[in-house]
């Protein structure tokens, strides 16, 4: 219990970072007058050098001499300067300044000032380790095992096959395997069995079902427009299917990259215009204020930094507003980025031109029918609505009449109160009208209906996918706000090599500057779009990237913990048209992938994070996988894949806290079969997450999420334990496995929901368990329904070995 | 990703590490400050200030007439224009309260009772003029959707206080403008969420076992999953993740049986109810509310956020185009039930560790919006505070003759984050959590102007 507290509430802050911060605060204060463009009394304080060498006042600082340095007297007030002239520095400021310089004052890694920085270098050719270890496989053990030796320590064993195949297809499909796929791969003759099991797991649609959801993470995906009225964005599915597609097909990430940024000005076929769905599945900030300038610099930032932490792993935030202090990434950078994206305009692909053409003008004229449609049904109705009205007003206390005859702007409080409380009561509803109609009225009715529905019973999406496309060949100018007139030109990130980007051609539709900037993005030798791609694979089958933070590589980032291992797999990949599947069998096939979960003594004490990789990372089920998992094993998953957001019933009390109403909001698709399709498939609300999806750590889908967190609360516990979906699929899975006696049962209960049979001491368990809920509940059915609630809770169900 | 014991281990120790330096640098102020647990009154959908704290005679003097010279260039809003909108004299008299005198409006005559023990800030502002936006701003630093809240961050910095409740808890009337992220967790680990408390019988979400499983039937089935986890564990013991795990099973138990008896009001005396306002129609629900929140502070839960008002019914938000009706109606329902709470926690001598603060949005404009509302006012406007130690019957800062912008002593929001963090005894510098690279804080750059020595009068 105690580590449990513990872990749920531990303050986990990271340490303090003295030269960072110091440097921080030196570049917020006091770099306009003392930096690379000015420098008041000779002085600059933007690089350690200048700073001990000083300006006419003398050197500004003695490492480890707080109290004499010049600095801090003329920040303390202990000087007859005081600065900065702008207001003194709080007393917290002052103690950092003061501690760093008694630290030596240390200067970070790499900074605005040095320009050399690793990730920001090319991708250096990198030979494999020689080795003659059997243990060795692949290229990947040569690096890891090299790094393991010089720690000290060993690879695990290999894990067997059961605990193999689950870890593959959890991580390729996001879905657990059956008892007979176990059963089938444990037999396997085949010396390759392994490999032709990897295969025949990248060969599948699951996968993409599995690697789009990880890449919906990173664009910010949702099927709603987020704030407050949180409305759909109707067509952004087809995003989500065309990245599921993308996936499958093993589309080149080179190409993947381009269709996403520039797809409408690179390639002519809509399937891959589709792509720049990318810049309209986030949060609309349209729908942030009612001042379209605002909204529109918030757009733009959001494409800014998404683009740059997705496919180049840089944040680059931080220099929206000033030089960023770790990365050579300049204000002026930044907005050079933002001229990139300034003349992008929502757009909608065409997916079949005829049909979608056809599609516009049918819904054209359908809206044009309904005008008068809508004048017929009303006039019909009209003087039973007025009379029903009439005669219960009639029936209301005089003071609510007076109220109902006041004109709205002259109600009293009271009036208006009266109103509000009978305004409902008073309004006929459609039935009690119908009921009153006369045969003859009736028959029009009916004809008003029967035309509504043949205007609208085939009605569907139109061939439409979201997209973007360009103003025109002008963007509009750009300037950093607050700076003047200077007109920012698009360009790239000069710490990697820059470049403004030229006018477009004479008769161009758009600027091509987002296809200048794709193209330099998809460049084989780009420093970080490889590097920053297969990390992100690597993280998610090996539990952390072999640089930590996965979506940034600049300054201040975890060191890559195998950095020869990092230029191997970035330069193998490109070498590899950039396929994805190719890079899963590379890591897949590995011994590092096979190793057991099971640490040695040595790797507890020396490596108890196992950065070094001396066996396999444990991890927990993703929320997604929990559900997808659950109805598998229960045998109701609908394998259906694509299309229309499904909208699964949730009961009352789990929609709490929605922001509109729920007849709006959470309008529950009518086919039940369609409400046990994969997770993927589920509606992604921005003011609305699933309560399992909220508790498993799902992302909110408002900002790009690179990693996942993985939480283990009480709150999951109860969710999993309690919840009507949980209930509901038990039931299934155990009227399924209602064949023969209490042993039996337990048998195919185990077999469904962990893949094997109960060991001995587990079949006593079950069937003793069996026997004494059926005692309590009644039935032997409700009691198998309580084993399978009970199994869908357990660590094996929910933990990849 | 798991982590490991001693991944955790150092991690917490390491944290704990901070926070005492944290607490070495401000020893002093630390020393004084006595706040164990908030409880925060959002008053959801906008609260007029000239019509509650802050009295604006010149709206009387000036009622009807566009507002002199420049004073309306530059502000906008959502629907009026503060160039040609009329001055509205606030309908309500203000009333000297207490010993202090504090002028509180006749909107809240039972809170007026209470006056000396509120200090009011009259000079907070922000930029968000609609709804979600500022929201989210005043819950979670900033105006977008993703950030942690304020009560996340606060059960981040101070941990729980009783394992077997949430530590931080929110009670709205369900649909908020914002949407259920005003009380998320953002990036920090979902364990800091705010969890939604309901009235009734099972005030957490899926607290109640399935329809028909029996208590003797759920304990069998619980036990079978902790055999089920420890036979798993014992060759796996080294990853602590697991046995984590297990433990989240005990502690649901525990708090199905412990939640409900926190909300449990029959356990309250008919003197204790009234004095919330329940069984009155008018204040029963917010009263339930109110009469909740102490019960939970009580036993240790550390934030409780209630809202009064809601996307989908009353709201102080219909003050667009009636401001009496919708403030008459809104204050109605909360002043009983807010005065109750205060006297309710002193006399239990909770009001000493419990912070009270009341807030909202954003205020409402000293101008009309068409004949009789107030739009939506983010440049001045007030939020009071109580308990703690805090010196009551004060007012801090002061908006411009007509209302409109805070001109003495303006707190951002920051500042108000920064100031309720050192009442918990937290430096809102310290309290980080790295996330894409930075370590990120409530206060993000800013909060350099707390005010929290002059809330303990130190």
């Amino acid at each position: 219990m105690r580590l449990l507290a513990i872990l749920l509430f531990a303050i986990s802050l990271p340490g303090a970072d003295l030269s960072g911060s110091a440097v921080a605060l030196l570049s917020q204060k006091c770099l306009a007058c003392h930096g690379s463009q000015v420098q008041l009394s000779g002085l600059r304080l933007d690089t350690r050098e200048a700073i001990l060498r000083g300006g006419k006042q003398g050197s500004a600082v003695t490492p480890g001499q707080p109290e004499t340095s010049l600095l801090l007297r003329v920040v303390s007030g202990g000087d007859t300067i005081a600065m900065p002239p702008t207001g003194p520095l709080t007393s917290v400021e002052v103690t950092l300044l003061r501690e760093w310089i008694a630290a030596g004052a240390p200067w970070p890694a790499a900074t605005v000032a040095s320009r050399k920085w690793w990730s920001f270098e090319k991708v250096r050719p990198t030979a494999v380790p020689a080795t003659k270890d059997p243990w060795v496989r692949t290229p990947i053990d040569a690096f890891i095992l090299e790094q393991l030796r010089a720690k000290g320590l060993a690879p695990a064993p290999e894990a067997d096959r059961r605990t193999l195949i689950r870890r593959a297809m959890l991580d390729l499909h996001g879905l657990p395997p059956s008892a007979t796929e176990v059963e089938a791969f444990t037999k396997d003759p085949a010396p390759n069995a392994y490999d032709r099991l990897i295969d025949r797991l990248l060969a599948s649609p699951r996968y993409g079902e599995k690697w789009g959801k990880n890449w919906l993470d990173l664009v910010r995906y949702g099927d709603t427009a987020g704030f407050e009225q949180d409305p759909y964005q109707l067509y952004a599915w087809r995003y989500r299917d065309y990245v599921i597609e993308s996936f499958n097909a093993d589309k080149p990430y080179d190409r993947f990259v381009k269709e996403q940024i520039a797809g409408d000005e690179i390639y002519e076929e809509p399937a891959a215009q589709q792509g720049t769905g990318f810049f309209t599945v986030g949060p609309n900030r349209d729908m942030l204020f009612k001042v379209e300038d605002i909204n529109r610099v918030e757009t733009m930032t959001d494409f800014v930094d998404t683009t740059s932490g997705v496919f180049l792993g840089l944040t680059v935030a931080c220099a929206r507003c000033h030089d960023h202090k770790y990365d050579p990434i300049s204000q002026r950078d930044y907005f050079k980025l933002q001229a990139i994206f300034a003349p992008i305009v929502k757009s909608r692909v065409f997916l079949t031109y005829s049909l979608a053409r056809q599609y516009d003008l049918q819904e054209n004229t359908r809206q044009w029918k309904l005008y008068d449609l809508t004048d017929d049904f009303a006039r019909l109705k009209e003087p039973y609505v007025k009379r029903l009205r009439a005669e219960r007003l009639a029936q209301l206390p005089r003071e609510a009449q007076v109220a109902f005859d006041t004109e709205e702007d002259l109600r009293t409080p009271q009036q208006k109160a009266f109103f509000e409380m009978y305004t409902k009561q008073v309004a006929p509803k459609d039935d009690e009208v119908f009921a009153l109609l006369t045969p003859a009225e009736k028959g029009r009715l009916e004809k008003i209906k029967s035309r509504l529905l043949s205007l609208y019973s085939t009605y569907g999406p139109g061939p439409f996918s979201p997209s973007v496309t360009d103003v025109g060949p002008l963007g509009p100018p750009v300037y950093i706000p607050g700076k003047g007139n200077d007109e920012i030109p698009p360009g790239f990130l000069s710490a990697l090599g820059g470049g403004d980007i030229p006018p477009p051609p004479p008769g161009s539709a758009t600027t091509l500057r987002r296809k200048a900037l794709a193209e330099w993005i998809a460049t084989p030798d780009h420093p970080l779009t490889a590097r920053v791609a297969v990390n992100r694979v690597w993280q998610a089958h090996f539990g952390r990237g072999i640089v930590a933070t996965t979506s940034d590589f600049g300054a201040r980032s975890t060191p890559p913990t195998h950095p020869e291992l990092l230029e191997w797999l970035a330069a193998n990949f490109v070498e590899q048209k950039w396929s994805f599947k190719q890079l899963h069998r590379t890591m897949l096939l590995s011994s590092t992938y096979r190793q057991q979960t099971k640490p040695s003594g040595q790797a507890m004490i020396k490596d108890p994070e196992n950065v070094w990789l001396s066996h396999f990372t444990r991890r927990r089920l993703e929320a997604e996988e929990v559900r997808d998992a659950v109805l598998l094993t229960a045998g109701t998953l609908n394998p259906k894949m694509y299309g229309k957001p499904v909208v699964p019933a949730l009961a009352p009390e789990e929609l709490y806290g929605m922001s509109q109403p729920l007849a709006n909001a959470w309008v529950v698709t009518s086919d039940p079969t369609e409400h046990t399709r994969r997770s993927i498939y589920v509606i992604s609300r921005r003011n609305f997450r699933m309560p399992l999806f909220e508790v498993f750590d799902r992302p909110e889908g408002v900002l790009s999420c690179s990693r996942r967190e993985s939480s283990t609360t009480p709150t999951q516990s109860l969710s999993l334990l309690n919840s009507d979906f949980t209930q509901r699929q038990a039931a299934a899975l155990a009227l399924a496995a209602m064949k023969g006696d209490e042993s039996t049962i337990a048998e195919n209960i185990f077999l469904a929901t962990l893949a094997r049979k109960p060991d001995a001491n587990e079949q006593t368990m079950a069937r003793e368990f069996l026997l004494r809920q059926t005692k309590l509940l009644g039935t032997l059915e409700q009691a198998a329904v309580e084993l399978a609630r009970g199994l869908f809770n357990t660590n094996e169900f929910l933990y990849v070995d | 990703m798991y982590t490991s014991r001693r991944n955790f281990l150092s991690r917490a120790g390491q944290g704990f590490g901070l926070l005492a330096l944290s607490g070495m640098m401000q020893e002093k102020l630390l020393a004084a400050t006595k706040a164990k647990r908030i409880i925060y009154l959002f008053m959801h959908g906008g609260v007029s200030h000239v019509d509650t704290f802050d009295p604006k005679p010149a709206l009387a003097k000036f009622n009807g007439q566009p507002l002199p010279g420049s004073f309306g260039e530059g502000l906008v809003t959502s629907r009026i224009d503060f160039r040609k909108a009329r001055m509205l004299a606030s309908p309500w008299n203000f009333t000297r309260s207490g010993k202090s005198g504090l002028e509180i409006s006749d909107l809240y005559p039972q809170l007026q009772k209470h006056a000396d023990k509120l200090a009011v800030i009259r000079s907070c502002h922000g930029d968000a003029f609609d709804h979600a936006p500022a929201i989210n701003l005043r819950t979670s630093g900033n105006q977008f959707p993703g950030r942690p809240s304020l009560g996340a961050w606060a059960v981040y910095g101070l941990g729980s206080e009783n394992k077997n409740l949430p530590s931080f808890v929110v009670m709205s009337d369900g649909a908020m403008k914002s949407g259920a992220g005003a009380y998320g967790a953002g990036f920090l680990p979902a364990a800091f969420q705010g969890t939604a408390f309901r009235s009734g019988q099972n005030p957490v979400l899926h607290l109640a076992s399935p329809k028909g499983v029996t208590p003797d039937a759920q304990k069998e089935t619980l036990s079978l999953i902790d055999r089920m986890n420890r036979r798993h564990f014992a060759t796996r013991e080294e990853d602590s993740t697991l046995e984590a795990r297990i433990a989240s099973y005990e502690l649901a138990f525990r708090m199905q049986s412990e939640a409900p008896d926190a909300v449990d009001l029959t356990k309250e005396t008919d003197a204790t109810k009234a004095l919330y306002g329940i069984g009155e129609t008018m204040t029963d629900d917010f009263g339930r509310k109110c009469l909740l929140a102490r019960r939970l502070v009580e036993r240790g839960v550390r934030f409780v956020q209630l809202y009064q008002g809601t996307n989908l019914g009353d709201d102080w938000d219909d003050a667009h185009n009636d401001l009496l009706g919708s403030h008459n109606k809104m204050a109605k329902k909360s002043d009983q039930p807010i005065a109750g709470l205060l006297a309710d926690l002193e006399s239990r001598g909770l009001l000493d560790s419990t912070l009270v603060v009341w807030s909202s949005e954003f205020g409402r404009t000293p101008l009309a919006e068409g004949k009789n509302g107030r739009d939506h006012h983010p440049y001045g406007f007030s939020t009071w505070m109580a308990g703690a130690g805090i010196a009551g019957g004060r007012v801090l800062g002061a908006t411009d003759e007509f209302g409109l912008r805070a001109i003495e002593q303006p707190k951002n929001v920051h500042d108000v984050h920064a100031t309720l963090l050192r009442l918990l005894g937290v430096d809102h510098l310290k309290l980080t959590y790295r996330y894409q690279s930075r370590d990120m804080r409530l206060t993000d750059v800013h909060g350099e102007n707390e005010f929290t020595s002059w809330l303990l009068n130190a």
